[in-house]
């Protein structure tokens, strides 16, 4: 308030009033804030679904999990997480150096924030665009015709996928890891959807994790159920794991994966918007841009993962350490160790895998800061995951602590 | 001004005439110009250098030798963190300041104008400004890359291709995306007008703050102040060049903008109806 008239003998009766109604003016000045506070406050909290959802029992609401039937929609899926690995520098206008390799590639797809746009029209008609800053990776399924698009530098990638995978899913849930869309050329990586993870850790939910039914929430304005599943070791990293199963469709809408003793999840993948239509048919069209480069890929059908669809010197081809131990599970070569929550992937010298991983963590200076050396090897280390690199070319690697992977390594 | 208008007209003629008198000043002319050479500053040097690699230098550059309407795309995303701000940062921070250095607010002010239509018109002009600053960028790289490079189809960020016409629709769109930005940048350039009675001060105290946003945006640190800085959704018209159009950010950033506008509007509210002018 200005007073700078005080004192002043000219001061009229006039002016004592209109500085006495000052005040009123600065009214605007503090309420709008105070109406964008208020309005923030308001929205977040979570609405309250009109109708509360009908209660089911953890055994109704896995089979509408399991029944779920939703293949055409169109929604946007944003993930999240704080495993504790270094946030490499996110896709910016001129950095290309993140996909440059691919270990960092997969590290840039599991930290930090990301953003999808997915659209699918039945399973055999599907869409993916990664959004990044001023750059975008696309996944096109049309039939057999798989695109892969990456703006940052124009690049095409395609794969005729045989008559008989007519009505494979792009992205099988059973085979993670070995579904065509691990062919994609370095840098074209998605991250998981909902449903990938769902599956994933609902193959898990067996007799070693407890499953129970949550208060309801609310996820990309839907209604939805809140599946939780607890392993009931105490021999594992993982704490809890949410699943938002929408109440109409019973589609997985999120995953949220809490690390034991941790109250914010660690990793959250899930819609913030969706609809339920067929997206347009033209989406699904897809050319390469003049002056792209194309470069035709061979698939090789899933059911014979020896001869490994996952393409060969990418050890990074696979979005999360999970699918890679899933991925690799079956090779020849690895073993297991410990079953269910506790499982813990050996990946012996002779698959060369230990010197990929290695050469990978040589060339990335925040991966090799990220990676602590420990009796025996060095140790990459998060709040969901351990892998260890031992010395003489092993990899182990496990939703398990650190030690639980060293006393493995060290077994003879 | 008619003196038999109404209250109504005063204001529509008060808005013109501002308007008119913007646009003909020479500093505006020198800004905008300014913003013009930034297209084809970049046009030159594509023209005159050997082909840019992919991947390398702002987005789009590397397109441009194929296809000239990249020039546009690519002197909006250099323009954007500095040259915007700078040029919208002179023109808001000299509304009401600039009346006062000159002397004339107090004459503004006997007209019957009164004070809240003065600085909505001040703030309009202000407006016009920002809606023309991009348009600028975008007509002069469209102009200067057709006639350097070849025009064709245009490939957006998602692989898909659209035809030249649709191509300068989506340029206008971003142009509408970047004057939304600048108008909480606008609105806070106001606001400090009515600070001050020196124009320089308010100019240079919107720029400063356009780029303390920025950086503070980059700081990982302060990631819960990011979604509320001005500056936060500038660089997200990339989105408007996605198949189908990405519009989260528009309309986020309109919401972050509309805020910025009532707060630094009713704080400049504030000041001005209770200021004592004496210049």
């Amino acid at each position: 308030m200005n007073h700078r008239n005080m004192g002043d003998p000219l001061t009229t009766r006039a002016a004592k009033q209109r500085r006495n109604r000052a005040w009123l003016r600065w009214v605007p000045a503090v309420a709008a804030p105070a109406v964008i506070a208020a309005g923030v406050l308001v929205g977040s909290i979570p609405a309250r679904a009109g109708d509360a959802l009908a209660d089911k029992t953890p055994a109704d609401v896995l089979a509408l999990l399991a029944g779920h039937n939703a293949h055409t929609f169109s929604g946007t899926i944003e993930q999240a997480s704080e495993l504790g690995l270094p946030e490499l520098p996110a896709t910016g206008p001129s950095s290309g150096a993140a996909s440059d390799d691919p270990a960092a590639s997969a590290i840039e797809m599991l930290t930090g924030e990301h953003t999808a746009r997915v659209f699918m029209d039945g399973k055999a008609k599907v869409r993916i665009q990664v959004v990044d800053r001023f750059a975008e990776r696309n996944i096109i399924r049309r039939d057999n015709d798989v695109w892969f698009y990456s703006s940052k530098d124009n690049s095409t990638a395609h794969l005729t996928l045989p008559a008989h995978a007519r009505d494979l899913p792009l992205e099988d849930p059973a085979l993670p890891g070995t579904s065509p869309e691990s062919a994609t050329p370095e840098g074209s990586m998605v991250p998981p959807t909902p449903q990938d993870l769902a599956a994933k850790f609902l193959a898990k939910a067996d007799s070693t994790t407890a499953v129970s039914v949550g208060p309801d929430v609310q996820v990309a304005g839907r209604a939805a159920y809140n599946l939780v599943l607890e392993p009931r070791t105490g021999g594992t990293l993982v704490g809890m794991i949410a699943i938002a199963v929408d109440g109409e469709t019973g589609m997985p809408l999120s995953v949220e994966v809490t690390a034991r003793g941790a109250g914010e999840p660690a990793f959250r993948t899930g819609f913030t918007s969706l609809s339920l239509d067929a997206p347009d048919a033209a989406l699904f069209n897809f050319v390469p841009p003049p002056g792209s480069t194309v470069e035709e890929l061979q698939f090789q059908h899933p059911a014979h993962p020896s001869t490994g669809p996952g393409v060969p010197g990418y050890p990074g081809a696979h979005t999360d350490p999970e699918q890679l131990a899933a991925g690799i599970k079956d090779k020849a070569g690895s073993y297991l160790a410990g079953t269910g929550w506790e499982t813990v992937v050996e990946l012996p010298a002779e698959s060369g895998a230990g010197a990929k991983l290695g050469t990978a963590l040589a060339q990335n200076p925040l991966l090799s800061q990220a990676a602590v050396v420990v009796p025996g090897g060095r140790l990459l280390s998060s709040a969901l995951f351990n892998v260890l690199l031992t010395d003489d070319g092993r990899v182990f690697a496990g939703m398990v602590p650190a030690d639980r992977l060293q006393a493995t390594s060290s077994a003879p | 001004m008619s003196a038999v208008a109404g209250p109504r007209g005063a204001g529509m003629s008060l808005l013109l005439s501002e308007i008119a008198v913007l646009f003909r000043r020479r500093r505006t002319w020198a800004l905008l110009l300014a913003l013009a050479a930034i297209p084809v500053l970049i046009a030159v040097a594509v023209r005159v250098s050997s082909a840019v690699p992919p991947g390398r230098g702002p987005a789009f550059l590397d397109r441009i030798t194929q296809n000239g309407l990249f020039v546009a795309f690519t002197a909006m995303l250099v323009s954007v963190p500095l040259f915007l701000p700078l040029t919208v940062g002179v023109v808001a921070g000299d509304t009401i300041a600039g009346e006062a250095n000159l002397g004339t607010l107090r004459y503004l002010l006997v007209a019957p104008a009164g004070r809240v239509r003065l600085l909505l018109v001040k703030y309009a002009g202000a407006l016009a400004f920002c809606l023309a600053a991009p348009l600028t960028v975008a007509l002069a790289g469209a102009a200067i890359g057709a006639a350097l490079f070849p025009v064709g189809p245009v490939t957006l960020l998602s692989g898909d291709v659209i035809e030249p016409p649709e191509a300068v629709l989506r340029l206008l769109l971003i142009s509408a995306y970047l004057a939304v930005s600048l108008a909480g940048l606008s609105a806070i350039g106001l606001f400090l007008s009515t600070l001050t009675v020196v124009p320089v001060g308010a100019m240079a105290a919107t720029v400063v703050l356009s780029v303390v946003s920025q950086v503070l945006d980059q700081l990982p640190q302060l990631e819960w102040l990011h979604p509320w800085l001005f500056s936060h959704y500038w660089l997200g018209f990339g989105d408007l060049l996605r198949q189908p159009v990405l519009w989260d950010s528009f309309a986020s950033n309109a919401l972050l903008q509309a805020g910025y506008v009532a707060v630094f509007g009713a704080l400049a509210y504030g000041r001005f109806v209770t200021k004592d002018v004496l210049s």
